[in-house]
């Protein structure tokens, strides 16, 4: 591989990197929002959401990138095929942060709540002071593993016609009439990505065991 | 999305139905193979480390880092290269095969870790071989013992079947794609398509939950 | 005014926890600057009424009041309070738990000035000043930047008593706060508690401790199946109990 193929794979990490990046954040924050929302148990709000998670717990990143892709054009307005993608991967990311806050919710320990209540806490400021502090390092474990999942499953986004690592081989191979560099060379970028995470989140479960103690 | 177009999803439905019939074939194949390469895999690494032994490991885990369809690119694109030239259905079965043996080697690993030594001990003492005594004695309890981790690797494995739609196999999610390419409905079509994925999340679910239940009777609970 | 009106008074309070009445009737009252300990075997309803006290529990029946104030239902006798006038009021008693429940996420000094900072606004300087005067107090300002999994049970305590005396409040109620300790752990945490009764801290105690009871309180209460079936002064309680079941209950602790 020359050096024009090594920017066109760099263009393509990018484009996984930067879709892939937005999606966990507002999936963090999503779930979150879903899990709370959850827990509070309102009777159809929480139905929905049981069948929304349990839904896309089982749907493929491809079909869901292609359904909303092939829907979008129905809605009145133009929507950029970069939007598609970050919210098919939020909506599906948000599904499974959900259920990673809300075993956090249910298993914070009830003595450290007595804890914040005797000290005259009130419910907001326990949230936010004692709750959410600890179950952002419980849950980071789950967190991060979910990252992972979501970006292995993100060269579904080249449905859309974004040049993903993935899909970006294809070009590169297009030029050269050689498949195989590109193609491990994106595995090497795969695993230097993946890898990070991995090492991360065995970081982020040491801290974990600690609160526990 | 009105009745006209259902209708045309029913009057399609043998190509929904074939679509479906070929995923449910990849994922069923993929997951006897997968999960009896797992199994053999993890007898590959019993027993003292060894280089060769060490290596299939580090193998295992970069496989578990890489993107399935990076994988399945490899395999439909790469190897012509040099000089393999896989169709897309063989190419579709063994990576997802291959892909998926790796993580249940690690979930089954993970049970073996986790197994009392005076097991092994006791299973020498009766005279087994090493071989009887993995797939007699130590495989069934890893087996009973990663059931509610299986749940996940399953659904894992078949959403990575949509995947294959990309190297041109006719599987469900194609077929959702190509009637809603031919008739402008793509609202049913994919509403059925992803409403069968969920069917057979459920299958796969309850069927784990008598698997669980039968691990309870034989003593054996998770965790 | 304040001085008249008891710390803690505590009026015919009743709770049950499916449908078995835990507490039966309890009158209870704490003066400023007295010390008082509970006993009563296990399952009588010892840690259920100091519960109660900061409605941790909510009561079926009877009244709370801490320095004349009612806890949980408003001033007219009937509504509940809200949840800002409960944490107020709640502010006013602290608590230390059997099992400590320090904050794990926070370090020392800051379980000490969480609540003084993000419940009573107290400036974070003045709140950090004071944390190490109290921290200081019971032999733990050596180690106010550590996290609490790096402590000892005794030394968790500590701290956790730290963080009680740092809200300022009228009273301490102690759940039996040695009973999760190793045995020479206990005598450390015992010594705190003890310099605390010396200067007056007004303190009720919950302990299986009988001569810890005995050399700190200036009363101490028998309660048996959710009623106060004696209270007197150390020396009476223990010397010449009124009651048969107390005399029992003392007698199994020689
Ligand atoms: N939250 C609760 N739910 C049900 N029963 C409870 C609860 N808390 C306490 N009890 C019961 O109330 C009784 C008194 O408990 P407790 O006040 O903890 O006793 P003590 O502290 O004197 O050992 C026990 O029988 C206990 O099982
Ligand atoms: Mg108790």
């Amino acid at each position: 591989m020359d050096w024009n193929a090594w920017i066109t794979l760099f263009e393509g990490a990018w484009v996984t990197l930067w879709i892939s990046g937005i999606s966990i954040a507002l999936g963090i924050v999503a779930g979150f929002g879903v899990a709370v929302l959850r827990n509070a148990r309102i009777p159809v709000i929480s139905k929905f959401l049981y069948y929304y998670i349990s839904i896309i717990r089982a749907t493929p990143m491809v079909t869901l990138v292609l359904f909303l892709f092939v829907t979008a054009p129905y809605l009145p307005i133009d929507i950029d095929r970069w939007i598609i993608a970050v919210a098919a991967l939020t909506i599906n990311t948000t599904a499974f942060n959900a259920e990673i806050w809300r075993s956090a919710l249910a298993t914070f320990s009830r003595e450290q709540v007595e804890a914040a209540k005797a000290a005259g806490m009130t419910r907001r400021v326990m949230l936010r002071r004692i709750m959410l502090p600890q179950m952002m390092i419980t849950s980071l474990p789950g967190l991060v593993n979910e990252m992972t999942l979501l970006i292995k499953s993100s060269p579904a986004i080249a449905m859309v016609g974004l040049a993903d690592l993935t899909r970006i081989t294809n070009r590169i191979t297009a030029v050269t009439y050689e498949p195989l560099p590109p193609i491990l060379a994106a595995a090497a970028l795969y695993i230097l990505m993946i890898g990070a995470l991995v090492r991360l989140q065995r970081v982020a479960d040491k801290y974990a065991r600690r609160l526990a103690m | 999305m009105n009745l006209q177009d259902w209708l045309t999803v029913w009057i399609n439905i043998d190509r929904v139905a074939l679509g479906f019939g070929v995923t449910v074939l990849f994922f069923a194949f993929a997951t006897v193979t997968a999960f009896i390469g797992g199994c053999i895999l993890v007898y590959l690494m019993e027993g003292r480390p060894s280089f060769l032994k060490t290596s299939l490991r580090s193998g295992l885990d970069v496989l578990r880092t890489l993107p399935f369809l990076i994988v399945l690119y490899l395999l439909y694109y790469g190897l012509p290269q040099v000089g393999i030239r896989l169709n897309a259905w063989t190419a579709g079965m063994i990576a997802l095969s291959l892909y998926h043996a790796s993580y249940y080697a690690e979930i089954l690993r993970g049970a073996r870790v986790a197994l009392p030594q005076g097991q092994i001990e006791s299973a020498k003492a009766h005279g087994f071989t090493s071989f009887r005594m993995y797939y007699r004695i130590l495989l069934p309890q890893m087996v009973l013992r990663s059931g509610p981790l299986f749940g996940n690797q399953l659904v894992g494995c078949l959403k990575d079947t949509a995947f294959l739609s990309i190297i041109t196999i006719f599987e469900l999610t194609a077929a959702a794609n190509d009637l809603q390419a031919v008739y402008f409905i793509p609202m049913p079509a994919f509403i059925v398509v992803i409403a069968l994925y969920w069917c057979i999340s459920l299958v796969v679910e309850q069927a784990l939950r008598s698997m669980g239940r039968y691990a309870k009777h034989r003593g054996l609970s998770y965790e | 005014m304040n001085e008249v009106l008891p710390v803690i008074e505590v009026r015919d309070l009743h709770k049950s926890f499916d449908g078995v009445e835990v507490l039966k009737g309890i009158d209870f009252d704490v003066n400023r600057g007295q010390i008082i300990s509970i006993i009563g075997s296990s399952g009588s309803g010892k840690s259920t009424l100091l519960r109660c006290i900061n409605w941790l529990e909510e009561p079926d029946s009877g009244s709370i009041r801490i320095v004349g104030d009612r806890v949980g239902i408003r001033a007219d006798g009937k509504t509940p309070m809200s949840e800002k006038e409960l944490a107020s009021v709640r502010a006013r008693a602290a608590m230390v738990f059997q099992s400590f429940n320090l904050w794990p996420h926070l370090s020392v000094l800051h379980n000490v000035t969480e609540a003084p900072v993000h419940v009573q606004g107290v400036n974070k300087d003045e709140a950090i000043a004071q944390a190490e005067v109290w921290l200081e107090r019971v032999g733990m300002l050596v180690k106010k930047d550590a996290y609490p999994w790096t402590l000892s049970g005794g030394q968790k305590q500590r701290v956790a008593i730290a963080r009680a005396l740092a809200m300022n409040p009228e009273v301490i109620l102690f759940d039996e706060p040695t009973s999760a300790l190793d045995p020479e752990l206990v005598g450390e945490v015992q010594g705190v508690i003890g310099e605390l009764a010396a200067d007056n801290f007004t303190m009720v105690i919950v302990t299986h401790e009988m001569d810890f009871a005995r050399t700190i309180s200036n009363e101490v209460v028998f309660i048996d199946k959710g009623v106060v079936v004696e209270q007197a002064a150390p020396e009476k309680f223990f010397g010449d109990p009124d009651t048969e079941r107390l005399r029992q209950f003392v007698s199994r602790y020689r």
